[in-house]
């Protein structure tokens, strides 16, 4: 065995794989995400790859009994427009914005959440009561910012866990 | 000897696994619902406002027969495409090319073009003059709206709807604000605002990133989305406000 040519046949294939294309996104991406955790995103192609996919917004049932909400903050929208969840129980909401700053409110309750391009916004939400509240944004994002308000439809849990998963998943029609 | 000659085989075996799994990593998730494949970077934000204009206006001679020799299409439900935004119409073409957006009449001539031909016909579409003109025998949108759609019209293009959650229409189509790849509206054709309303609505058009107008389309009442094409259909758009 002649590991001279071993080494520089190994060494050739590192050298093309290192090429700055596939580099990009089989080193370095993955080295960011470890780097800058992993609430780095990129806000411009949020629906090509990834957890904020279209198909991925929403509620989603989790196995503790939890719910995980996903959205996206865009001018001058909080997609999806509806968002449906269970009263009394823990909401896990992960929120990230495709361009401007914007702040996720619910109107009647203290919660407030900010969002920002190229990182996800985590916060544990509850509401014990079940009803309607209407989500405003109240950091100005805008020309369209005093329009921009989805809605929040809580609903009894035992009426949630009634629902199929793909109507769970938004309210809107 | 021996162990000479199968080092190119092995050799090869390696780079082919290498390639393979380099591949497998770099596909997307066939489960994923993507709703376009552009994506707003300064690379294709180049890519679509560096065409030739010139070489546009000989491409752009199979579009005619539809759209118009100078870009105003003579049937209502055909889109204009004079003065028509760059980074717009290169996403439209782009997402015909790739099939996120369907058209049986635009497919196979969608088809045939090649992504620098894309380029160069939208260059020469955002050069066309959208104003009318005492020479020219363009077909300009005539017919005058009824007064109470348009001003209910004119209400959700300048304040939208804050209690449903509509922004304005010119926060994203102009003239207050763009945004990119939000075509503006001011000179396009009623018929075919409604229909891609509808469609929108329907979800049977769903190339829109991140659902803006999936969403608005569908919080729309018919009579508005009616009142809206009509509102800029007739042109009212050019003059912000005189509705009122």
């Amino acid at each position: 065995m002649n590991w001279r040519k071993v080494r520089i046949f190994v060494l050739t294939v590192l050298a093309l794989s290192l090429i700055p294309a596939t580099r990009y996104y089989q080193i370095d991406v993955p080295l960011l995400k470890i780097l800058q955790g992993s609430r780095h995103v990129d806000p411009l192609s949020l629906h090509l790859a990834g957890e904020f996919v279209e198909n991925n917004l929403g509620t989603e049932q989790d196995a503790d009994g939890s719910v995980t909400v996903r959205m996206i903050a865009e001018q001058y929208f909080f997609v999806p427009h509806c968002v449906l969840v269970p009263a009394g129980v823990p909401v896990h909401l992960r929120i990230t914005s495709a361009d401007a700053v914007h702040s996720l409110t619910f109107d009647g309750t203290d919660y407030a959440v900010k969002v920002l391009p190229g990182t996800i916004s985590e916060a544990q939400l509850q509401f014990a009561r079940a009803g309607d509240y209407k989500m405003p944004c109240r950091e100005f994002c805008g020309a369209g910012h005093y329009a921009m308000r989805s809605e929040l439809k809580v609903v009894p849990r035992e009426q949630f866990s009634a629902l199929r998963p793909e109507e769970r998943e938004n309210c809107a029609q | 000897m021996r162990n000479r000659r199968r080092l190119p085989e092995l050799a090869i075996v390696i780079a082919v696994l290498i390639a393979a799994s380099l591949l497998l990593l770099a596909s997307d998730n066939p489960l994923d619902r993507v709703p376009s494949y552009v994506e707003w970077n300064s690379q294709t934000i180049a890519a679509a406002s560096s065409g030739d204009a010139f070489r546009g206006m000989l491409l752009a001679k199979r579009c005619e027969h539809c759209h118009g020799a100078e870009g105003f299409s003579a049937a209502a439900s055909t889109p204009n495409l004079a003065g028509m935004d760059k980074l717009s119409l290169w996403k439209e073409l782009e997402d015909f090319r790739s099939h996120k957006r369907n058209s049986r009449v635009m497919q196979p001539i969608v088809d045939s073009l090649s992504a620098r031909d894309v380029a160069d016909v939208v260059a020469y579409y955002a050069k066309l003059p959208v104003f009318d003109d005492p020479q020219d025998n363009r077909a300009f949108p005539q017919s005058q709206p009824d007064p109470t759609k348009a001003a209910m019209a004119s209400r959700l293009v300048s304040f939208g709807d804050g209690e449903r959650g509509i922004p304005p229409c010119q926060a994203c189509h102009g003239p207050v604000a763009y945004r990119p790849g939000a075509p503006s509206l001011m000179t396009q054709n009623s018929d075919y605002l409604l229909d891609q309303l509808q469609a929108f609505a329907r979800r049977s058009r769903a190339n829109d990133i991140n659902l803006p107008m999936r969403t608005v389309a569908g919080l729309l009442s018919e009579d508005e989305r009616k009142a809206l094409a009509d509102y800029y259909g007739s042109g009212l758009g050019l003059q912000p406000g005189s509705s009122r």
